[in-house]
């Protein structure tokens, strides 16, 4: 017990002499690890940015069921609560007769004798729907046509509808794609420059073994080097962000007001996190596996 | 007790070992003498299992080192302690930091890692080199470094790969004694060399390789005997 927290006092002290005594090398990976963690950050940014783009466009397109006149009330309210509860809806408003008479005067002022002269209102109710996730509306629209005794008849704009899911889909799939991508890419950049930074003390590593040292002996301060080198400059990249977004989010925001960029304490805080963690396991995995082939001695 | 039987090693057509077959009994003394590429360096690195032979059979106090995996290999290498032809001290550590390196990677205390190198740089007389590093040193000074390296944790075996190579004849007659003091305390000890003049005054055992086989093993040897 008391030789492995001297082993261990030993490891973290071997760490930070090997941080401060390769202070050229450490700092090199540090800077990597910033510019590339910086890179990954933007693009998660940038593709939630995407995908919000396509959630609102999604949440404009509706699905009209216009409701027979002689529909029972009770059908009607219970079909309304039923679709409030459906995953994909994000709103479902009841339009009345009277609702849609006055929508119709206000919209079409210079016609609006034809229902004087009608002297009835000849509108139906309507049940909108304003979709969450207008990959459903297909669906959800052959279900309402099929309760005849309630709906007259059931309107979806489907060209706009399939063009907002082929979108949304490409949009998924490639940003999914895009992420994994550049986070390989991270990967491969962190790791390589720890080993060139194991590399350049392969000898160390070697002379340990040679004397003695366990495995886990050698390796455990190079995992903490990397850990640091990972963190350090995740912080960096996550603090680099997190001022990009208080300094210039808003004024982003104020240009491109149409783009749905996510200023949210919490979402940049999460993303920020997230970002040190990926510097925290990049670090040390990479400082692992960097450190293994010269342990095969 | 250490025995090689039949042992050979090639490196890429190389042939750097030839069915070496040789023993040494606990706390001997021996040389290991021949030109540059005779094997002598390749015996003690397979000694020391940091190579791998092809053919033959390593005993070392009975074990097969040839087996040794893992755990067991880093509880063997324990046993043994190495002076590097190259030295190998670490530039980034200093004297003391590379010395005690053999009792820090078995997890002893800074304290006692620190009084058994206070002792052996006495021994070595490099006390007032402790907070040094390597490139302020002269080469006889390391390779002291690195002998005090390989005996501060009294191994049972002592490999040295031309420990008086290119330093002064005064810190090579150092030492030599330091290693026979060492063989004194029953510390099996192998010295290749080319250094005739101490292989000639000591006159201990004296194992002659070429090409990679061993020509002469001559219980009191002298370097120019063919």
């Amino acid at each position: 017990m008391r030789t492995s927290l001297y082993s261990l006092r030993y490891v973290l002290g071997s760490a930070a002499n090997g941080l401060w005594r390769n202070r050229t090398m450490s700092v090199g990976a540090v800077i990597t690890t910033t510019i590339m963690l910086i890179t990954l950050a933007a693009f998660l940014a940038i593709n939630d940015t995407l995908n919000q783009m396509v959630s609102a466009l999604g949440r404009k397109s509706n699905l009209i069921a216009y409701i027979r006149d002689d529909a029972r009330p009770s059908d009607v309210t219970r079909i309304i609560r039923d679709l409030q509860g459906r995953s994909g809806v994000a709103e479902v408003v009841f339009v009345t007769k009277e609702d849609a008479l006055r929508i119709f005067q206000e919209r079409f002022t210079d016609q609006a004798d034809v229902i004087d002269i009608l002297q009835a209102n000849p509108l139906p109710a309507s049940v909108e729907l304003r979709m969450e996730n207008p990959a459903v509306l297909p669906s959800l629209a052959d279900e309402l046509r099929e309760l005849s005794d309630t709906f007259e008849t059931v309107v979806v704009p489907l060209d706009v509808v399939e063009r907002l899911i082929a979108v949304s889909n490409v949009s998924r799939v490639a940003g999914t794609v895009m992420v994994i991508a550049l986070t390989g890419v991270t990967l491969f950049v962190v790791v390589n420059t720890i080993r060139v930074a194991v590399y350049a003390r392969r000898q160390e590593i070697e002379i340990m073994k040679l004397v003695g040292a366990t495995d886990w002996f050698v390796r455990g301060p190079f995992v903490i080097e990397g850990a640091f080198i990972g963190v350090f400059g995740a912080t960096m990249a996550a603090g680099a962000m997190l001022v990009l977004y208080a300094q210039v989010g808003p004024s982003i925001t104020q240009i491109i007001s149409f783009l749905p960029i996510n200023t949210n304490v919490d979402y940049v805080r999460s993303l920020a996190l997230f970002i040190v963690l990926v510097g925290l396991v990049v670090g040390s995995i990479g400082s692992y596996f960097s450190v293994r082939r010269y342990l095969a001695i | 007790m250490i025995v090689l039987q039949g042992v050979s090693k090639t490196y890429e057509g190389f042939t750097a070992l030839s069915n070496v077959s040789v023993s040494i009994a606990r706390g001997e003394f021996a040389f290991l003498i021949g030109t540059n590429g005779a094997g002598k360096t390749t015996l003690l690195r397979v000694l020391l299992r940091e190579e791998t032979f092809d053919q033959g059979v390593v005993l070392v106090n009975g074990v097969d080192i040839s087996t040794i995996r893992g755990a067991a290999l880093t509880k063997f290498r324990r046993k043994i302690g190495m002076v590097f032809q190259d030295t190998r001290l670490l530039p980034n550590a200093t004297v003391s930091e590379n010395v005690g390196l053999p009792l820090k990677v078995r997890g002893r205390s800074n304290r006692d890692v620190s009084m058994a190198v206070a002792e052996v740089l006495e021994r070595v007389d490099l006390s007032e080199k402790a907070p040094r590093f390597p490139r302020q040193l002269s080469g006889g000074e390391q390779r002291k470094v690195a002998l005090a390296r390989a005996i501060i944790s009294r191994p049972e075996i002592l490999l040295c790969d031309e420990p008086t190579d290119s330093i002064n004849p005064l810190h090579a007659r150092e030492i030599i004694e330091l290693l026979l003091d060492i063989n004194a305390e029953g510390v099996t000890t192998l010295v290749a060399t080319h250094d005739s003049e101490i292989v000639n005054d000591l006159r201990r055992r004296v194992i002659r390789m070429d090409a990679g086989s061993v020509l002469e093993d001559m219980a009191v040897g002298v370097f120019n005997t063919s």
